[in-house]
């Protein structure tokens, strides 16, 4: 049992990196409105109140860290909406570090660690000295405000206020009648029509022109449009909208002086709409025409704000659960056996038909197994999507990156996101992160030339990084391209020469195409050699054998002076799968039917041998061949002893097995024609994106669904499997990991590598 | 018995050095043939004992791994002791069994053993610490040598006093 402390500390822990993460996300939005020059208020006010929640919450779990830091954070982003400090650049960047650490500092908190992060004081202290406050000029110098209004803005209302009288803005009253019923819906929509136009700053009660069931209302908007615009956006409102005039000493807005002067509501007392229009027209304040009894407390419109902030952020969960993804893999596994148990059930189905005597039995024992085998499906499809997650989730971490990269390198990047929405298992987007990373350092700092580089070559200054990601039948693609300079293969076929990892024969033979392949061996990745070529090197071998641990492949295309593009293929779940069940030698293994193209009879005169490759000819392709009893070391020549008779019979017949919960592709039947007694071989055509290779077998034995289970750490060197699976009684078949073999296999990627152990036993 | 001849033994110094032993603390070792030699590891680090599920090989494996087994769902990787202790390795027999202890990472091994004997509960004095006694690169996996003094808890007991050999099996999974 988890202990409620537990599981109270784990959802903390999830929140606040939700919070983190949705932080992350407006930060990008900010830096990106700062660019363009046109900061939205709400944006900051979002920020600020991500970060107060984030220190309520640090505080009750006693994470004083996060608690200091949100604190410090709270203070600047306070300034920030009041405009007491500008967004500049460094804050702007302090930011994002706050960003960066608070992930650290969850990290830390989790392990239960008391490790210090150094740079979290470095932060504080750079916090807690400030930004240089700006000085607060006299408001309206330009405007004849009313004082009596003036005495009633709270902080950031003067703020707003004063800031669009700076940019220019033309402030306007609007003068609007509610009904009290109506008021809360009103007041939001009319809000809505106005938004595009400028900011609403203020809104006040005008004290007159309201009876029992209605009010009025002056709202004091700043806007760039003229007041003919404005007055046709908010026609269908009833509105009367007028300019305030821009003379020193000139007539103020009547309206606005009598709001103020005859019926003052503090904001505060505003943001209590519900008190409000409870209370009917009559203000829950006492009506005064003493400016001096007006002025409310500047904190109290804040304070109010703050709740409101708070409350939203509860009612915004409410409606979704957060589960540990291992609870979700333990139900995955009582799929699984609950997939076995309905193949025994089909096996028992089977034998009572057969029999006479029992034929209604067997009938209505199959109408049950029928439905058994439906609601299973469900439930397997419903666990599968509860697992999916939009990759959106690693996309924004990757802008986060690029934005940070791209000023450390001092590059302009421009990166287009396309298909965030596409979703994949939870599993496969935590581990895409650092692989994705990888790619993305490389393409600004190996691949984006230098601004003066650009120019010259008469390219826009502005690096484009294209990051798309479409879902292609069972599988999602992930690409990333840029318009940089491009993979010269030459050169690196020099230094992968040079480093002794492919031979002068190999170098003067391999294609274009292959040679960007080099990239990924472990060697080419060293830097110093590489980073004047493109240093694309740098690691990918690490993000190879990282996709490759997901099920996935990675392919390259580069074009020297026009760009380079990576395309990741990945499998969209990792649990399930179905798979073909295929023997070599005296070994079952599993293929995956989603790496399956097809199965055909192998005809040993067809194979021809080029360059020490086995090559057949398959519907007018070339198609090289693998003989897995020689890459496993099997015995070839193994007879079928009783042992693998005895294997064979105990494997559930072809009827029983297909048709698998799932519903996968069908296989021609007569292609999987079981015999064991035959010395046929069989090619299982596997292919992933563009490339095919033709998986030689000893016999195909059917179609099962299988739960994949990952090999322990003492395993994880092992190459070409994605894992195991059981088949009943205990026993195990190998999962081939069909794109591993494809690479390793095709591009030849383990002639650098000694030769594979044979096996033993 | 073995203890028995040991308490005939004329020298005191002997007899001394077994009251001593059975005063002081006592630690649990199971037994276990490999090759027709008796080796032995601490009890608490062997989770459980398994007759071995079928076997299944993995190509490409390490050399001393012997393959995965299914226990109750969950995938082992089995090595095999005889392997790494560069031991002469014989068919299975039913006395044959699989021992299942926790690898300093976490991981649930299997170790594959001729045979499982029994329990022994030794007093330091006991046990002569390895190292000085054997050479060459098999010696890291060796915690010490035992020579039982009296019969195991599970009484049985051999002809021959027993010479054990204590394997540090934290040393063998690292490796």
């Amino acid at each position: 049992m988890v202990d409620a402390g537990d599981r109270a500390r784990d959802e903390f822990f999830s929140e606040a990196q939700e919070i983190v993460e949705g932080l992350g996300r407006d930060l990008l939005a900010l830096d990106e409105a700062v660019r363009a020059n046109r900061v939205d208020p709400d944006l900051i006010n979002d920020i600020f109140r991500a970060v107060h929640t984030l220190k309520g919450l640090a505080g009750l779990f006693g994470a004083t860290r996060m608690a200091t830091l949100s604190h410090e954070l709270e203070e600047v982003l306070d300034n920030l909406r009041l405009g007491r400090i500008d967004v500049s650049p460094v804050v702007l960047d302090m930011l994002f570090r706050s960003i960066e650490l608070y992930g650290r500092i969850l990290q830390v908190e989790k392990d239960g660690s008391e490790l210090p992060i150094p740079e979290v004081d470095e932060l504080l202290r750079e916090l807690h000295r400030g930004f240089g406050q700006r000085e607060q000029q006299p408001l309206a110098a330009e405007y004849d405000l009313d004082p009596g209004l003036l005495a009633v803005l709270t902080e950031y209302e003067e703020h707003r206020l004063r800031t669009n009288i700076q940019s220019g803005l033309i402030l306007y009253r609007i003068r609007v009648h509610f009904q009290l019923a109506t008021i809360d819906q009103a007041l939001d929509e009319l809000k809505a029509t106005a938004k595009p136009f400028g900011e609403i700053i203020t809104y006040l009660p005008t004290g007159t022109g309201a009876d029992a069931d209605s009010i009025e209302l002056d709202i004091l908007m700043a806007s760039r449009s003229s007041v003919d615009e404005l007055r046709r956006a908010l026609a269908e409102t009833g509105a009367e909208v007028e300019e305030i005039p821009r003379r020193p000493g000139g007539d103020v807005s009547g309206g606005l002086a009598a709001g103020a002067a005859g019926g003052g509501f503090d904001s505060g007392g505003l943001s209590s709409r519900p008190a409000m229009s409870a209370s009917g027209p009559v203000s829950p304040h006492p009506r005064s025409s003493d400016p001096g009894a007006l002025a409310a407390p500047p904190d109290s419109g804040a304070g109010g704000r703050k709740k409101r902030g708070e409350l939203g952020s509860i009612r915004s969960v409410a409606q979704t659960v957060r589960v540990d993804i291992n609870k979700l893999d333990r139900l995955m596994n009582t799929v699984g056996e609950l997939a076995l148990v309905r193949s025994s059930l089909g096996a028992i189905v089977e034998r009572l038909r057969a029999t006479p005597a029992e034929r209604e039995m067997s009938l209505e024992l199959h109408r049950l197994q029928r439905t058994f085998e439906r609601h299973l499906a469900a439930i397997q499809q419903g666990i599968l999507e509860v697992r999916m997650v939009p990759l959106g989730q690693v996309f924004d971490k990757l802008a986060r990156v690029v934005r940070q990269i791209s000023r450390d390198a001092d590059k302009i990047v421009n990166l287009v996101i396309t298909g965030a929405e596409t979703e994949v298992d939870k599993l496969i987007v935590e581990e895409l992160s650092d692989p994705l990373m990888h790619m993305m350092r490389n393409a600004i700092d190996h691949g984006i030339e230098t601004r003066a580089e650009r120019e010259a070559v008469g390219k826009p200054a502005v690096g484009t990084i294209a990051l798309n990601a479409f879902q292609k039948g069972n599988h999602v693609v992930i690409e990333i391209e840029d318009d940089g300079r491009g993979i010269d293969a030459t050169r690196l076929l020099d230094v992968a020469l040079r480093r002794g990892l492919i031979t002068q024969e190999e170098a003067r033979t391999t294609s274009y195409r292959e040679a960007l392949t080099l990239i990924f061996l472990p060697g080419v990745s060293t830097k110093s050699d590489v980073s004047e070529i493109s240093g694309r090197g740098v690691g990918m071998d690490v993000v190879k054998t990282n996709i490759g641990r997901l099920g996935g492949v990675i392919d390259v295309t580069s074009e020297v002076g026009i760009g380079t593009k990576m395309t990741v293929t990945l499998p969209i779940t990792l649990a399930i799968i179905s798979a073909l069940i295929v023997r070599v030698a005296d070994r079952l293994f599993a293929i995956p039917l989603a790496n399956v193209q097809e199965a055909v009879g192998l005809d040993d005169h067809a194979v021809k041998r080029i360059d020490g490759r086995e090559m057949i000819t398959l519907r007018n392709q070339t198609l090289q061949l693998c003989y897995l009893t020689r890459l496993f070391g099997l015995d070839e020549e193994e007879e079928l002893s009783s042992r693998i008779a005895g294997l064979l019979g105990g494997t559930r017949s072809l009827g029983g097995v297909r048709g698998g919960i799932t519903g996968s592709r069908k296989l021609d039947r007569s292609s999987l024609g079981l015999s064991p007694g035959s010395k046929r071989k069989y090619i299982v055509v596997t292919a992933v994106g563009t490339k095919r290779l033709g998986l030689v077998v000893s016999a195909l034995i059917g179609q099962q669904d299988v739960v994949i289970k990952t090999f322990g750490p003492s395993l994880a060197s092992v190459r070409g499997f994605a894992g195991a699976t059981e088949l009943g009684d205990q026993r195990i078949a190998l999962v081939i990991d069909a794109p591993a073999l494809i690479f390793e296999v095709l591009s030849g990627g383990d002639r650098a590598r000694p030769e594979p152990r044979g096996v033993h036993g | 018995m073995a203890a028995d001849l040991a308490k005939k033994r004329p020298r005191g110094g002997m007899l001394k050095r077994n009251a001593h032993a059975q005063s002081g603390p006592r630690r649990e070792f199971l037994a276990f043939l490999l090759a027709g030699e008796t080796y032995a590891a601490p009890v608490k680090e062997v989770r459980e004992i398994v007759k071995p599920p079928p076997l299944t090989p993995v190509p490409r494996a390490p050399e001393a791994t012997m393959g995965i087994v299914s226990v109750r769902g969950q995938l082992v990787t089995v090595i095999d002791l005889r392997r790494r202790l560069r031991l002469t390795e014989s068919q299975a027999s039913r006395r044959t069994r699989i021992l299942l202890v926790e690898a300093p990472w976490g991981e649930l091994l299997g170790l594959y053993v001729d045979e499982v004997q029994q329990v022994y509960r030794l007093s330091d004095a006991e046990v002569e610490p390895a190292a000085s006694a054997l050479g060459g690169d098999v010696a890291s996996y060796i915690a010490g040598i035992a020579r039982p003094l009296q019969p195991s808890v599970e009484g049985g007991g051999s002809a021959h006093p027993p010479v054990i050999v204590l394997l540090d099996l934290q040393a063998i999974l690292a490796s």
